[in-house]
């Protein structure tokens, strides 16, 4: 009887783990993804919302000209999206906020920027970070990114298009140097208007980083309408 | 052990599956909500950025 007992409750603990381990298994695998996405059409709703109410864009494009761009912008509040990234390598519809911070919280509701690193469109390095899987899986096809690709990124105010310059590069966590101001090992050699992208690799491991590194190509005022990289 | 929640479940057979339902809906969302939530960030997935696990510390001197 006690053996009974013992085989009975083993076999029901044992059903109760594997069907805890494919819960799991949807929920990483489905129910972030669908979380991720109500959460990044909430936060990209809110930034339309305040381009649209707030007072009116009559900031000019950033003169092409070295000077970095007017302060007078609003600074970028952690947790708070201030811009939309859209990647047509990705797909022609892939559209994603980009909010303040690298938190865990930010990350899985858009992408997120490095707060320590430089304002969108200045001379430095504007650095953002997303999953390559789960909450969406923003950056699924970062391996893709080939030189000459566009990352376009709007503020609301101006259309900001950076190019790709390398394939992504593979480097260890703890690798900062690929954020800094002039990326190291980027190829770059001086001071400019850079973008970095970085997601984890393998694709869902957390050994290595996957970088890409972009030099701002052109600026456009929003009112111009879509810039050329993404009418293609 | 579910030989025994059944057996303590009240009402007849049909009552006692609706209440068994009831039970387990309830308890895949509580940890779709609160448990999974939890328990996911502590895998590798999240790790997509290269300042990671490197401390406020450095985060700060790298500021300068």
């Amino acid at each position: 009887m006690t053996v009974r007992l013992i085989v009975r409750t083993f076999s029901e603990l044992c059903l109760t783990i594997g069907t805890l381990i494919v819960l799991f298994v949807v929920y990483v695998l489905y129910w972030t993804g669908v979380r991720a996405d109500s959460a990044m059409d909430g936060e990209l709703g809110r930034l339309q919302d305040r381009w649209s109410t707030g007072p009116v864009a009559t900031a000019s494009p950033a003169p092409d000209d070295g000077k970095p761009h007017e302060p007078a912008a609003p600074a970028y509040r952690d947790g708070e999206p201030f811009a939309v990234m859209y990647i047509p390598r990705f797909g022609r519809d892939w559209a994603k906020p980009v909010l303040e911070g690298t938190a865990t919280g930010t990350l899985q509701k858009g992408l997120g920027h490095y707060a320590r690193t430089a304002r969108l469109g200045v001379t430095g390095n504007f650095a953002v970070a997303g999953h390559r899987r789960t909450y969406g899986d923003p950056f699924k096809d970062f391996p893709r990114l080939r030189p000459g690709d566009a990352v376009v990124i709007s503020d609301g105010t101006t259309w900001f298009t950076y190019r790709i310059d390398k394939r992504p590069y593979r480097t260890l966590p703890g690798d900062i140097g690929v954020i800094d101001p002039v990326p190291g090992t980027s190829g770059y050699d001086g001071p400019g208007r850079y973008l970095t992208l970085t997601t984890c690799e393998p694709e869902w491991g957390h050994s290595h980083r996957l970088i890409a590194w972009a030099h701002l190509d052109a600026t456009a005022p929003v009112v111009a309408g879509r810039p050329a990289a993404l009418r293609s | 052990m579910y030989g025994w929640i059944w057996r303590h479940l009240p009402g007849n057979a049909w009552v006692k599956a609706l209440i068994s339902l009831v039970l387990a809906l309830a308890i895949v969302f509580l940890l779709f909500q609160y448990v999974f939530p939890w328990a996911e960030p502590l895998l590798p997935f999240n790790d997509v950025t290269v300042d990671q696990g490197m401390g406020a510390a450095q985060q700060m001197g790298a500021v300068r």
